[in-house]
């Protein structure tokens, strides 16, 4: 892991990427671009949301083609033409959603595409022999060989997805955001798996937005910024500040958005509320103006108290107040029509339209301002709209007419956030606003939270992300079990929030293999 | 977490192999067993004739073209797609081998290979403008039933095709269909259903047609190559059209009306629903759909015998399509909250 090792023992290049250009349409998404990795190394790859670090993982991958440049394997010129080319040539990718067939059991999604035959059946006895072996690397118990995909966490999906990937012949491991959806207990075991990936010399190519992180684990860091790679360097040259700048071009400020500092009154209030065994007793209260920040780890019940917030779920007992009035929400609609809005956790599933264009995405669940006539949505309206939300919050499109689905995870995410702002709310509930965000839209999404604050708006933001929660919250309440166990002010520091969230027996400086 | 499993010895391997096995069959196909053996004993208790030779072997006559095309219908709903065009399929396959036989007396073979080539071609047709041409099955299927039955009734003129030759005897309901009491269509269909069923469960191509239903873009990525996949399997339930063409063709007495083939493709599709497989894609069997098929004829058979208004079979299949539909999506709904 050391640079000296690394340098001094240099192994041949195993995978290499030359001149590589590649458009969609007229968008240039890779001008210029070359990438090298050695065999027993792990090589980070950072870049802004559209820097085109997806674009590169998919050439390696195959799912792509570039239009120009070349690839070299093992010292000889290569094409990967599809998917299939790149697992021949041992190339595995562990995409940032996981690509699993929930209705079949791990077992059949770890041998998928590259079943062990003999003859022309599949040779059941030698996959579940190599079975046992894969769950073992990637910490997983023999048991689970037999549960459907769709039953299993997301952590223990991505396990799946890792297992799967090194199913076949792996020379090269791509893992693209792999901790975004981790917590950090999960991301040691993944640490774990890859440092045992590399001692047998497999090189692994790791995309992710936690900069801190590629400190535990990368060996050296390639820089990508406007569909060029800028950098490549041991990553022991570098500092993450460094590594920042490198990734925006300019100089990151470190200051805190302002925060509200004259909260008012108490918008919202939680009395001794429970739910259905997801949280018991919470009890809390947001005022105008102030950004209370719900710290917990996956499965700790924060994000649970939101759903029920919103309407989405029941409450079993317990109190809600809106402004001093008790209220029972049962939906959604509800919910909106009290001033209450929802920026929810996973917004591929409950966020956004993604076929649908920018503007309809801005709008919907506004139409009403869009009419004249009820029923009526003046389609000038919606442009304006959307129009003046793509100004002020920055988002990158070549046009507000182009569907969801085609920007970046960043984006999106503000586009799902401007629907929330359109008309201004009196509670705005937000969930892992910046999850799988880059670091400039999480300052500009940090930004708009903090302004919205700012113009009145009581702020409820749950995030399982440390940083993130200290950074924005006045106010941090610690979800742990279903509890809300501490309350924090936000010069409070990151080892005391994670202990309260993960109970003493937990170090959070501990690694544990 | 087993230790002691890290020198696993033979036996263990294969103890581990049979878990990880897809289990040979499942719940909801024993309790479709449950439920006929239920309605054929209820059935023999009101109509004492119903569980008599006579009675059954007509059965299973009118099981087997369903079942059969049940079969590719399966493989086509595994991988989330569907064939509204297979009734259509049906009375044009059925059409022009009946005229072939009425005006060039083919021999057998040529005239099961020419039911079944026109089939496949038409199979083939589906796949091709599913596979890749990216438009939604249904939407394609609904579209070439309506040629297939505009085709069809050129053919047919305005009139039945009268005066077929006997040469698909060895599939009627005579004594020439049968061997040791058993129709041959039927056990055909039962060869059939095993090839399928050892495909499905034991070939890498059976388990990617799973892949692909599950998660088409996670197939792709894998390395799968899911065009050709969707595209054998419409091939595949084409080529299942032409040879169950010859068994309707067969269940005439020498005349072939233009009601041939109407409405099969809710029959067909009803009995791999009520088979369990998920009409979402990603799962099913097809000795459900095969269980499927008997539950929907039973049903059929046993109003008529009752002498109940025949109406009351389209409402029964259709409670049983609810309820199997309803058990899918609660089991999906059960499995997201978990």
């Amino acid at each position: 892991m050391s640079p000296e090792n690394a340098t001094a023992t240099e192994p041949a290049l195993r995978l290499e990427l030359r001149d590589i250009v590649k458009s969609y349409g007229g968008v240039r998404a890779i001008r210029h671009a070359d990438f090298a990795v050695r065999p027993g190394t792990v090589h980070a790859l950072v870049g802004e949301n559209g820097a085109g670090k997806s674009t590169l993982i998919k050439i390696i991958a195959g799912a792509e083609r570039a239009d120009a440049g070349s690839i070299v394997f093992d010292g000889v010129a290569s094409t990967i033409a599809s998917t299939a080319d790149a697992i021949k040539l041992g190339v595995q990718t562990v995409y940032q959603e996981p690509q699993l067939f929930p209705e079949l059991s791990v077992a059949e999604n770890v041998f998928v595409g590259r079943e062990i035959k003999r003859g022309l059946r599949i040779d059941w006895t030698a996959q579940a022999d190599h079975m046992h072996e894969l769950l073992n690397t990637v910490g997983l118990p023999d048991r689970i060989a037999t549960v459907p995909v769709g039953s299993l966490s997301i952590a223990e999906q991505q396990q799946v997805s890792i297992a799967k990937a090194l199913a076949g012949e792996a020379t090269v491991l791509i893992l693209d955001e792999p901790s975004a959806i981790l917590t950090d207990s999960e991301i040691d075991v993944l640490f774990a798996v890859i440092r045992r990936l590399t001692a047998s010399g497999v090189a692994v190519i790791y995309i992710s937005h936690r900069l801190d992180e590629l400190f535990r684990i990368a060996d050296v860091v390639t820089v990508m910024r406007d569909g060029r790679t800028i950098t490549t360097e041991p990553i022991g040259e570098l500092s993450v500040r460094q590594i920042a700048e490198l990734m925006v071009g300019g100089v990151v400020s470190e200051s805190r958005p302002a925060q509200g500092e004259t909260a008012g009154e108490i918008v919202l209030e939680l009395d001794a509320l429970s739910g259905a065994d997801t949280f018991r007793n919470v009890s809390l209260t947001v005022r105008s103006g102030e950004i209370v920040g719900l710290y917990g780890l996956v499965g700790s019940g924060a994000g649970d108290i939101a759903s029920v917030v919103y309407g989405i779920d029941r409450a079993s007992s317990g109190r809600m107040l809106l402004s001093g009035e008790p209220v029972t929400i049962h939906s959604a609609s509800k919910a909106r029509r009290l001033g209450i809005h929802l920026l929810p956790a996973n917004r591929s599933a409950q966020g956004s339209f993604s076929f649908q264009s920018i503007a309809f995405n801005i709008t919907a669940g506004e139409l009403k301002l869009l009419s004249r006539l009820p029923g009526w949505v003046t389609r000038r309206r919606e442009r304006d709209i959307a129009r003046e939300f793509i100004d002020r919050l920055a988002v990158k499109t070549p046009s507000q007419s182009s569907p969801l689905s085609s920007m970046s995870g960043g984006n999106a995410q503000k586009v799902v956030l401007a629907r929330q702002l359109v008309k201004r709310p009196r509670l705005l509930v937000l969930v892992e606003p910046t999850q799988g965000v880059d670091v400039g839209a999480k300052e500009e999404i940090h930004r708009i939270i903090s302004r919205l604050a700012d113009e009145g708006t009581a702020v409820l933001v749950v995030t399982s992300d440390l940083g993130e929660v200290l950074r924005i919250s006045d106010r941090i309440l610690v979800v742990r079990d279903g509890e809300i166990t501490a309350e924090f002010r936000p010069d409070a520091t990151q080892v005391e929030i994670l202990a309260a969230a993960s109970g003493a027996e937990s170090d959070p400086t501990k690694e544990s293999a | 977490m087993s230790v002691d499993q890290a020198g696993a010895s033979a036996p263990a391997v294969r103890a581990t192999a049979r878990r990880i096995l897809p289990p040979p069959v499942t719940g909801q196909e024993l309790v479709l067993v449950g439920v006929i053996v239920v309605l054929w004993v209820l059935l023999g208790l009101f109509t004492p004739a119903f569980l008599s030779a006579g009675s059954i072997r007509p059965l299973l006559v009118s099981v087997a073209p369903i079942a059969l095309i049940g079969v590719g219908m399966t493989f086509i709903i595994i991988t989330a797609g569907i064939d509204v065009s297979v009734g259509g399929a049906i009375m044009l396959c059925a059409v022009v081998t009946a005229k072939s036989l009425v005006d060039f007396d083919l021999a057998l073979p040529l005239a099961i290979a020419l039911s079944i080539g026109l089939g496949l071609l038409l199979g083939l047709l589906n796949g091709v403008l599913i596979a890749y041409g990216r438009v939604h099955a249904i939407i394609i299927t609904f579209g070439t039933a309506n040629i297939f039955q505009f085709l069809a009734l050129r053919v047919f003129g305005s009139s039945t095709v009268n005066g077929i030759p006997g040469t698909f005897d060895v599939f009627g309901r005579g004594e020439a269909g049968r061997t040791f009491g058993v129709p041959h269509s039927f056990l055909i269909t039962i060869v059939i259903v095993a090839v399928a069923w050892w495909y499905l469960r034991h070939t890498s191509g059976g388990r990617n047609l799973f892949a692909i239903g599950g998660n088409a873009q996670a197939a792709r990525l894998a390395g799968i190559a899911v065009q050709p996949r969707i595209l054998a399997a419409y091939a595949l339930t084409g080529a299942l059209v032409g040879l169950a063409a010859c068994f309707f063709i067969a269940a005439g007495t020498s005349t072939l009306d233009q009601a041939v083939g109407s409405g099969r493709e809710l029959a067909v599709i009803a009995a791999v629903v009520i088979g369990g497989t998920s009409i979402l894609g990603g799962r099913g069997s097809v000795i459900g759909t095969l269980l499927g098929a008997i539950l929907v004829q039973t049903v059929t058979s046993g109003v008529t015998q009752l002498g109940w208004p025949s109406q009351l079979a389209n409402l029964f299949v259709g409670v049983f399509i609810i309820i199997a539909v309803g058990t899918d999506l609660l089991r999906q709904r059960a499995r997201k909250a978990s």
